[in-house]
């Protein structure tokens, strides 16, 4: 079953088309890494979804309900966590908690119990500081709190770990892999490696367009392609051994600077015998002989080009 | 409903916490004990800096002076402080972001507008009658016996006119994204009233005689029944602000 469907969504703002029918959706229960470069339209596509902002065409569904803008009875599913969370500055993280279980319409022991949970599980229980006091990783550990206070079936988390040192990222992706199973997640970055640890489905952004989605696996299998770079001692080394047919026969080549080589092949196993033969038989050493994993960082600069 | 309540009480809190009530409340009971003072003892205070061989005779002051220095310092300093603390109600929730999470957890757009009126008229209400008790109790002590006409009604009339602005000012805030245009905005409706002044016919309908014409009804000259048509035009625009406010507010992206 999936949690959010959108068909054929545009988006523009006068004359700037940012998102171009898009659709795309994401199955109940998994946590969905929304990657693409700053200003592709990431922020634009959740504030749709929230019913911040009016689409220009298309529909989104959360649940099996129809996001409409203005009045979003769809946001009842949501928890949603924005780039820079704003709160009241003046409130404690629990006072916040309690407004916005208020406003939600729970129950007052449920708060009770929730805020307390939840503070425990972002850390900052027994914290009686007001907000504006609070560094920035601790107001998006707050800011996940909230979002998560009236157990949304679906979280939307903008950007959260752009802004943070590398403890406070860790953390954050810590307490989102926690969720996983009870809440979907779907989750905007432009942090490969963050993507990485924690998503099961992926769905790249570019120019207004979801040019790749899927699971993790099927998209790295699918563009699975075994490659190995070569480094040369000299630049008249690699362009005698770039010359050989062996080498000039294999699928793929490509030249980063002067000295090194990136090869690709289907068959690694074939590619490195042939490589390796070749250097025998032009009496070549390298300096450096690697073979390359594949990566979500060269999938996506792949694809985006 | 509840969201009503529970976010007025997020409103009067913030006005608490921020210290805004607190400048707001200290500077009517301020005005509150300044009025009948003043009226008591401008005159021994103008003779004493007179110099000696000027004689001038003032009338002895009366309990109308008092009232005419409530008056004149709650529209001229009281209400200018009370719209500069609402003025960013609604622009400085914009500028920080802060409405995106309420709204998102399900806050109906329209409880926004009516909470926050609600809140800063109660802060109004708490503050203008405050000052006038003080003012009133003075008075009595001052000048014992003596009476104005029409002091209830003349008040009243005046608080309106503090509601009305407060709804201007709603609208002005909800419309700009900094607590300047509110301001402006409310400034401008202000100007406005000042130049129908200038036209007779039109300025019978004007509310704002019931921001000065107050004495008049306290002295006699005027009959309360003469201010019905401002009345209903002070009374129009404020349920025409807040509506408008809410439908400005449904269509404004956060």
């Amino acid at each position: 079953m999936n949690i959010l469907t959108i068909e054929n969504l545009s988006k523009s703002f006068g004359d700037n088309l940012v998102i171009d029918q898009m659709s795309f959706s994401v199955p109940k229960g998994s946590i969905f890494g929304f990657i693409g470069k700053n200003g592709s339209g990431k922020t634009t596509t959740m504030k749709m979804i929230l019913g911040l902002l009016k689409p220009s065409r298309g529909t989104i569904e959360v649940c099996g309900e129809r996001v409409k803008y203005g009045q979003t009875d769809t946001n009842r599913f949501i928890g949603y966590l924005p780039d820079v969370p704003e709160f009241y500055n003046y409130m404690t993280a629990y006072e916040y908690l309690k407004l916005c279980g208020e406003i939600t319409g729970l129950s007052k022991k449920t708060i009770k119990d929730r805020s307390i949970e939840l503070l425990g599980l972002v850390g900052l229980d027994h914290n009686n500081k007001r907000i504006g006091t609070f560094s920035r990783g601790m107001k998006q550990r707050l800011g996940i709190a909230q979002a998560l206070l009236h157990e949304p079936k679906l979280l939307i988390c903008d950007e959260p770990t752009s802004a943070l040192d590398p403890i406070g990222r860790k953390e954050i992706l810590d307490i989102l892999a926690t969720v996983r199973g009870k809440t979907t997640v779907i989750f905007s970055t432009h942090i490969l490696s963050d993507v990485e640890r924690i998503c099961d489905h992926i769905g790249i952004l570019h120019h207004g367009k979801i040019i790749l989605s899927g699971t993790m696996q099927e998209i790295k299998k699918y563009y699975h392609q075994d490659s190995c770079l070569i480094e040369f001692s000299n630049s008249h080394d690699r362009d005698r051994f770039l010359q050989a047919t062996t080498i000039e026969n294999l699928e793929s080549r490509e030249t980063t600077d002067d000295v090194s080589v990136i090869l690709k092949s289907q068959a690694l196993k074939r590619m490195m015998q042939e490589i390796m033969s070749e250097m025998i038989r032009l009496d070549i050493v390298p300096v450096k002989l690697e073979i390359l994993d594949p990566t979500l960082e060269n999938l996506f600069l792949e694809v985006v080009k | 409903m509840r969201s009503y309540i529970v976010f007025t009480k997020k409103e009067l809190i913030e006005y608490g916490r921020t210290y805004k009530f607190f400048i707001l409340f200290t500077i009517f009971i301020a005005l509150g004990f300044m009025n009948p003072l003043t009226a008591k003892f401008m005159p021994k205070i103008l003779e004493s800096f007179m110099p000696e061989e000027i004689e001038i005779q003032l009338p002895p002051p009366s309990s109308l002076d008092s009232w005419a220095q409530f008056f004149k310092n709650v529209t001229q300093t009281g209400l200018f402080v009370a719209i500069i603390i609402f003025s960013g109600m609604m622009s400085r929730e914009y500028e920080k972001g802060t409405l995106v999470n309420m709204i998102t957890k399900g806050l109906p757009r329209q409880t926004v507008i009516l909470s926050k009126f609600t809140a800063s008229t109660l802060l109004w209400t708490l503050s203008y009658w405050t000052c006038f008790v003080i003012t009133h109790i003075y008075t009595m002590y001052f000048w014992k016996g003596e009476t104005v006409l029409e002091l209830a009604t003349s008040t009243l009339f005046l608080y309106l006119f503090g509601i009305m602005l407060i709804s201007v000012l709603l609208i002005g805030s909800t419309l700009f994204k900094n607590s300047y245009g509110g301001l402006l905005f409310t400034g401008g409706f202000i100007a406005i009233l000042f130049l129908l002044k200038l036209s007779h016919k039109i300025d019978n309908y004007n509310p704002l005689q019931l921001a000065n014409q107050n004495i008049n009804l306290l002295s006699g000259n005027l009959h309360p029944s003469e201010l019905k048509s401002p009345l209903f035009v002070c009374c129009t625009v404020i349920i025409l602000s807040i509506i408008s406010s809410i439908l400005i507010f449904d269509k404004k992206q956060i």
